[in-house]
């Protein structure tokens, strides 16, 4: 017997790249879970368990083997995305109606892995943001501006029984000492913008200072994870590097038009879920474009939609967006941008 | 002392190929060792052709008796197919099809000789013409070419082109002779140690083949992971240089040296690592002007031509972990693998599969009683492949773009996947499928583990089986076109008699009716008669 295909293969396997993502979300994460409570930590609990119990269904019923698929992991981050882009203290059905969708219909249903055309990340989180939009925009403050931070006990109950035992709910922990309730900076900005400040006036206030620097850590975890993630050559430096200068560009030709409406790139670039989105959602290499000239588009033209939606929209972030968008473009984009193969650029005419 | 050996011979290569893979080279294994032969099979098969194109013809018997050298397979000088020559003295035992190492698992024709040595004394003149010296320069380029054919010479890199069709380019469309002495697969050795024992010889073929095409220009091109090779060659040059008298014409000659990377050897890859050109899509080294060519095959040629050595063996690397004498071997074609693994014991209870080439272009088999064939440069017997079929279950493609980075010839390759994976034959071509070089570079670098040249193969032969049935139907379409044109010419032709007959019975009823029995007009012919007869008399 015989095969045409001597086949030598020497490549980390797709289960460990994205078991190495999933490990690379860790400083960001942590970030996240420090400054916003163990409702994080039992979220993505929930979300990741929901991830593959969904999958595991969903393949059982296409008759494929799910504990070998499901091992490949690609769920498992799924349900990790979702459960970063959550907020802490989602009601545990919330959370499973969007990891549930995410699984089954952006994935399973299209075929599984390498065949959804939309992120099903951010399907789900969209699904999310458009059903519950009031719970999806409770966050919570910084904990040294709040008047009481949820324990891990209270925040397991919360999330699963909508109080604690002593009967406190979510908009008790939102308060800060002074009744100042604070959402995220991109919903705080928004708000301040509607309310007719100026951006220094926003920049001036104590409390806004106070109340969103946690998030430039939180976004300097995620960067540091993408770091890792470009060094150790898992991920490539066409999307989140096209992606983190069209931010740069588009919001500093804004401030530049008129500083006192729009925000600073320093501002764009270390709020919301800049880099979660650079380095770990927009990178999804199954529905991003195929070829790296077309990458760089896709990842040019998500950044200037998160700019344009961050700043003109109805909603205040707009990864989720800006990336479903794009991933209906992609086809588009592949075709216009196939490489020139071998020999074909000095390709003679035989016939005139 | 020519001016030339001034210059620098040895330089680094000024161009770069796009993508390529740095897999682990294990060619340690088998290049420390001098070349060696060993003892010779007792029976060898044959194939009736290595390309399977063009007519071969024979007219042996079984139990003819057979001497080495004797041509055993015909081929025309034009055809894309090379002579056969019989490896040995012995008798034809067999004329059937055989396993000879098809994928396709079916048998192809082929000849079995039962080796039966003569000695010295038996032999018949032919053979005594191999210690005759002569001056290729004396030769004609049609002279040369003959003897190429006559030596039944194909190319040794791997691809088993008859080289006496690459010698035959129009006169003066080439410029440059490359010779090709990349051998960037891991595990293969032969050209380097061929390289490193014989450089002469190789040189001697290269100026043959340069002299054969009219170029006036060689370049050697080499990786740099064969430093002793690069040596023994350049020496070489540098001695064939101060050889050279005044009166002499010279060769520019020069080795270029590439960095190390799969696949620098593959023709395209080394035309543009060298000459900085792409060959067009669709079009032949020669229309830039150069010819390519294996320093195996160069080493032949000189065999060839200076002892009128016709070729029944070749330089083939045996390695792998489960060989007990890893090395370069002479290996008569024909030979059994099954001969060979006994000779340099290899440890056959581990051996799940072996393979014939290199590790990523190669094939792979588990039939020891196959032969080697004139392409076969290397056989691997490696503990790492624990089976036959590769892992038959992969993970799906996540489009992580690896292979594209890592292709060379700059294609998609996971959008080659994707399409021929779903047949769509119309995009595959539209995204140049058959570009594809088949390096594996692709299926090398890919995460979920695909063998993505499995699927091109599969799809570039269907592709080519459609076509085929394509020209067939067109043809019998015109066929058919054609008898319906026709019939219906008949038919038309018919008709137009039946209407003239018609007419002419028309215009016979006519006249009646006027004339119901013909009296008038024969009274008038009788009028006329006599009038006549009046007139004509005086």
């Amino acid at each position: 017997m015989s095969n045409s295909h001597a086949f030598l293969n020497d490549a980390r396997p797709t289960h460990q790249l994205m078991m190495l993502v999933c490990l690379a979300l860790i400083p960001g994460a942590a970030a996240q879970i420090h400054f916003l409570g163990w409702g994080i930590l039992i979220n993505l609990f929930i979300c990741a368990g929901t991830a593959i119990l969904a999958e595991m269904l969903i393949l059982k019923l296409r008759n494929k083997p799910p504990l070998e698929t499901v091992k490949d992991n690609s769920a498992l981050l799924t349900g990790l995305l979702i459960g970063l882009a959550i907020p802490p203290l989602l009601p545990w059905w919330m959370s499973m109606v969007g990891v549930g969708f995410a699984i089954i219909i952006a994935k399973q249903i299209y075929g599984g892995l390498g065949f959804n055309p939309f992120n099903p990340a951010m399907v789900g989180y969209v699904l999310l943001l458009i059903s519950f939009p009031v719970e999806m925009t409770a966050w919570l403050p910084s904990p040294d501006l709040a008047t009481a931070a949820p324990n891990i006990i209270e925040s397991i109950q919360i999330i699963f029984f909508g109080q604690t035992s002593s009967g406190a709910n979510i908009t008790d922990y939102q308060k800060l000492a002074d009744g100042f309730t604070m959402a995220t900076p991109l919903d705080h900005s928004k708000t301040a913008f509607s309310l007719g400040n100026m951006t220094s006036e926003i920049f001036q206030n104590n409390q806004f200072l106070k109340g969103t620097g946690h998030w430039f850590w939180i976004n300097l975890g995620y960067l540091v994870g993408g770091i890792y993630l470009l060094i150790s050559r898992i991920i490539h430096w066409h999307i989140p590097v096209s992606f983190l200068l069209s931010i740069a560009t588009c919001s500093t030709l804004l401030f530049l038009i008129d500083g006192q409406n729009y925000l600073p790139a320093s501002f764009h670039l270390f709020a919301g879920a800049t880099m979660l989105g650079a380095f770990f959602i927009a990178t999804d290499p199954v529905t991003a474009s195929t070829t790296f000239k077309g990458r760089i588009i896709y990842a040019v033209l998500i950044g200037v939609f998160v700019v344009v939606i961050r700043t003109f929209g109805g909603y205040p972030d707009a990864i989720a967006f800006a990336v479903l968008l794009l991933n209906i473009a992609t086809p588009t984009i592949d075709h216009y941008t196939k490489p020139k193969v071998y020999g074909e650029k000095i390709e003679v005419k035989v016939y005139d | 002392m020519n001016q030339l050996v001034s210059k620098s011979i040895a330089t680094d290569a000024q161009y770069r190929i796009k993508g390529g893979i740095h897999p682990q080279e294990y060619k340690s294994l088998s290049n420390q060792q001098p070349i060696a032969s060993i003892q010779e099979p007792p029976f060898y098969i044959l194939p009736f052709s290595d390309l399977n194109k063009g007519s071969t013809t024979t007219n042996l018997e079984i139990a003819q008796p057979v001497e080495q050298g004797q041509i055993l397979i015909n081929s025309e000088l034009a055809n894309l197919s090379s002579v056969v020559h019989s490896p040995c003295d012995g008798v034809i035992a067999d004329i059937s099809e055989f396993d000879l190492g098809h994928p396709s698992g079916l048998e192809q024709p082929a000849i079995k000789i039962q080796a039966m040595p003569k000695s010295e004394l038996e032999r018949s003149a032919h053979a005594d013409s191999l210690t005759d010296q002569i001056d290729y320069q004396s030769l004609t380029n049609e002279q040369l070419i003959k003897s190429v054919h006559q030596a039944g010479i194909v190319g040794l890199g791997g691809a088993g082109f008859p080289t006496h069709i690459k010698l035959s380019a129009p006169k003066d469309s080439i410029h440059t002779l490359i010779v090709n002495a990349m051998e960037c697969e891991p595990y293969i050795t032969c050209d380097d140690r061929l390289l490193r024992e014989h450089p002469q010889s190789v040189l001697k073929g290269a100026l043959i083949a340069a002299k054969t095409v009219s170029a006036n220009r060689i370049l050697f091109g080499i990786e740099d992971n064969k430093p002793e090779a690069i040596a023994a060659l350049k020496t070489a040059i540098e001695n064939y240089f101060d050889e050279l008298t005044s009166t002499q014409e010279s060769l520019e000659i020069k080795i270029i040296i590439a960095k190390t990377k799969y696949p620098s050897g593959g023709e395209k890859q080394i035309i543009e690592l060298l000459t900085g050109q792409q060959v067009p899509k669709g079009q032949l080294p020669s229309s830039l002007g150069i010819l390519v060519q294996n320093v195996a095959t160069l080493e032949a040629l000189n065999k060839a031509i200076n002892q009128r050595q016709v070729m029944t063996k070749r330089l083939v690397t045996i390695t792998g972990n489960l060989v007990g004498k890893p090395g370069n071997y002479w290996i008569p074609f024909g030979t059994p693998v099954s001969h060979i693994a006994e000779q340099l014991e290899v440890n056959l209870e581990q051996l799940a599969c072996f393979i014939f080439g290199g590790p990523l272009m190669g094939t792979r088999h588990s039939n020891l009683e196959i032969p080697t064939k004139k392409s076969t440069n290397c056989i691997i017997f490696d503990s790492a492949y624990k089976t036959l079929e590769y892992p038959a279950k992969h993970q799906e493609c996540i489009r992580c773009g690896e292979c594209e980075l890592a292709c060379p010839m700059n294609l998609v390759p996971q959008q080659l996947y994707w399409f021929a994976k779903s047949q769509q034959w119309e995009a595959l071509e539209e995204q140049q499928l058959f570009s594809c070089i088949d390096c594996a570079a692709c299926s090398y670098v890919c995460p979920s583990e695909i063998p993505l040249v499995s699927y091109y193969q599969f799809a570039k032969s269907e592709i080519k089986d459609i076509k085929n049935k394509q020209i067939k139907s067109d043809l019998a379409k015109a066929r058919f076109d054609n008898r319906e044109k026709r019939l219906a010419r008949i038919k038309a032709e018919r008709e137009e008699k039946r209407r003239k007959a018609a007419e002419a019975r028309q215009l016979a009823a006519a006249n009646k009716t006027n004339d119901p029995d013909g009296k008038k007009s024969a009274i008038e012919a009788a009028l006329q008669r006599v009038k006549a007869k009046k007139e004509n008399k005086p």
